[in-house]
């Protein structure tokens, strides 16, 4: 494993207060980790744990309380520059697609290269082409995200993640609003990914992803990281009676 | 499928049309007014010594109130997004700023508002800015492009706080209506362009703000009739306008109930085809 973490999470401390300000809630609580090049980690708990929000903080769409993030030597604060450069590194693909309606697929996917990469038009043109051959729908080029199915949607989220070429790519809950149906074929493509390398931290609750994909999981409950494994050995042998609990009942 | 009932209809019809003609005969024969609308269409157009054809009062009116319409809801939508965004920030002082001028404009009559702006804009700024000397001395052409554009030369700085002051108005109401526009967007949609590293203006031009035109250009539309119909008030500060040209022409021909009519006509022309034009735009967006 290479010395250097891509990801280096401490102490990360984030609250929410109950609506009326009462009780204060742990989202995240005291996590720490680092997360190296290559490297498949799949977040799994029940819901409620703070898994999302654990996620949403690594690309500065949720704010923290304390600790620190460092995403390739980037110190993740309230400087609105080191933002946007860790957001042009780390990609994103949401639980609810959120495509942009109003534009076609080359458009979703062309944005951000022209707009934030300033490539010209031809390199656009090819990236588009070439990232539509990974994810597999490269017939869909003209249609609005309203004329895709769900797991077209969703591939299509993916390849305008990876438009940016980013470092590393954060999955909340990919498949978990997909019909049944269209779920292998988003699993297929996020392996395909994971095979070829991508650092990727993946928020599932597919076990069986997590299981052929993953390479290291981090169990969490309440905010914290209960346990964090290899994947081989968190399910043959979880070491913590939560994870034990938690695996008896999804698997 | 139920039979629709003609009948029905045909008795209503017939019912209104009678109640027309008899209103009509109530009107000519009871109350003692010669009409003469013959006298009209020379305030339309004019013959000039030369015998050319010139517009006349009611067409220079009708010119103004477009030109002021035109501008002053251009710069209302600009305005109005730039403060409709502000009042969405999380930032405090973004906020603020945008609370502030939506309540000021919205909450104060827009007559009071007018003089503020002339006896401010026009005696002071514009006189202090130059743009009085500026439009004066401008050469042939460049008067003729400022008349086609705006108004004359001459009256170019009350035309301003005219603008000006409509601007400010309806701005308001226009910030209000994207704000509503801007929260029915999601949040997904705000997340994903963030999360793309787009930066914030960015976000706006091509994420956020196509979806939120689409989404209120009815309301949008509403506002700019309101503005065509609001710039009438601008005939207190003597921009010669369709109103004020109506004014002019009734004290000095007493013909009351022709001149207005005509200058409704002329005001629901305007505005019908307005609402016509947006229909037709909202008709062509691609359905997605």
């Amino acid at each position: 494993m290479p010395s250097k973490p891509i990801i280096s999470v401490t102490k990360l401390n984030k609250y929410f207060y109950s609506p009326d300000k009462s009780l204060k809630i742990d989202a995240v609580k005291n996590v720490t980790v680092d997360l190296y090049q290559g490297e498949v980690v799949v977040v799994i708990g029940p819901s409620g744990a703070g898994k999302s929000t654990f996620l949403r903080c690594l690309n500065g769409l949720e704010d923290f309380d304390s600790g620190s993030i460092i995403i390739d030597d980037i110190p993740l604060n309230h400087h609105h520059k080191n933002r946007l450069e860790i957001r042009k590194e780390v990609g994103m693909v949401f639980q609810s697609f959120n495509l942009f309606p109003h534009m076609t697929v080359r458009e979703n996917i062309s944005l951000s290269v022209r707009r934030v990469r300033k490539k010209s038009t031809a390199e656009c043109e090819k990236i588009t082409a070439s990232l539509l051959d990974k994810v597999g729908i490269t017939d869909k080029i003209d249609s609005y995200p309203g004329q895709l199915s769900g797991g077209q949607q969703q591939r299509v989220a993916i390849a305008r993640a990876l438009a940016m070429n980013p470092k590393v790519m954060l999955f909340d809950e990919a498949t978990s609003a997909l019909d049944p149906e269209m779920i292998s074929e988003v699993l297929d493509v996020m392996k395909n990914l994971a095979k070829d390398g991508m650092s990727m931290v993946v928020v599932t609750h597919e076990m069986g992803f997590a299981r052929e994909a993953g390479s290291r999981i981090l169990f969490m409950d309440n905010g914290e990281i209960v346990e964090d494994r290899e994947v081989g050995g968190f399910f043959e042998d979880p070491l913590e009676d939560r994870s034990k609990a938690f695996l008896s009942k999804v698997l | 499928m139920k039979k629709h009932n003609y009948l029905l209809d045909g008795v209503i019809l017939l019912v209104l049309i009678l109640a027309g003609i008899l209103g009509f005969l109530r009107i000519k024969n009871g109350f003692s007014y010669s009409w003469n609308w013959g006298a009209i269409p020379q305030f339309f157009f004019k013959l000039d010594e030369s015998g050319h054809i010139k517009p006349n009062l009611l067409m220079l009116g009708f010119f103004t109130t477009i030109k002021l319409s035109f501008w002053s809801s251009f710069a209302a939508i600009i305005i109005g997004t730039f403060m409709g965004i502000l009042r969405t920030r999380k930032n405090l002082f973004s906020r603020l700023t945008g609370r502030t001028y939506i309540e000021i404009a919205r909450n104060t009559p827009p007559l009071v508002l007018i003089f503020i702006f002339y006896f401010f804009i026009g005696n002071n700024i514009t006189t202090a800015l130059g743009i009085d000397q500026w439009a004066r001395n401008l050469s042939g052409a460049g008067k003729g492009v400022l008349s086609f554009l705006f108004s004359r030369p001459e009256r170019f700085s009350e035309f301003l706080s005219a603008l000006f002051t409509l601007a400010v108005y309806e701005g308001a109401y226009v910030a209000e209506i994207i704000r509503g526009g801007l929260e029915s967007i999601e949040k997904g949609q705000f997340e994903a362009s963030d999360a793309l590293g787009i930066s914030s203006i960015d976000k706006y031009r091509f994420v956020i703000l196509p979806q939120v035109f689409r989404k209120i250009l009815p309301s949008l539309t509403s506002q700019a009739i309101s503005t065509i119909k609001d710039s009438s008030i601008v005939s207190i500060i003597s921009i010669q306008e369709l109103t004020f040209q109506g004014m002019e022409l009734m004290a000095s021909t007493y013909l009351v109930f022709e001149i207005w009519i005509t200058i409704t006509a002329m005001y629901f022309v305007l505005t019908i085809s307005l609402s016509t034009l947006a229909s037709f735009i909202e008709n062509r967006m691609v359905k997605y």
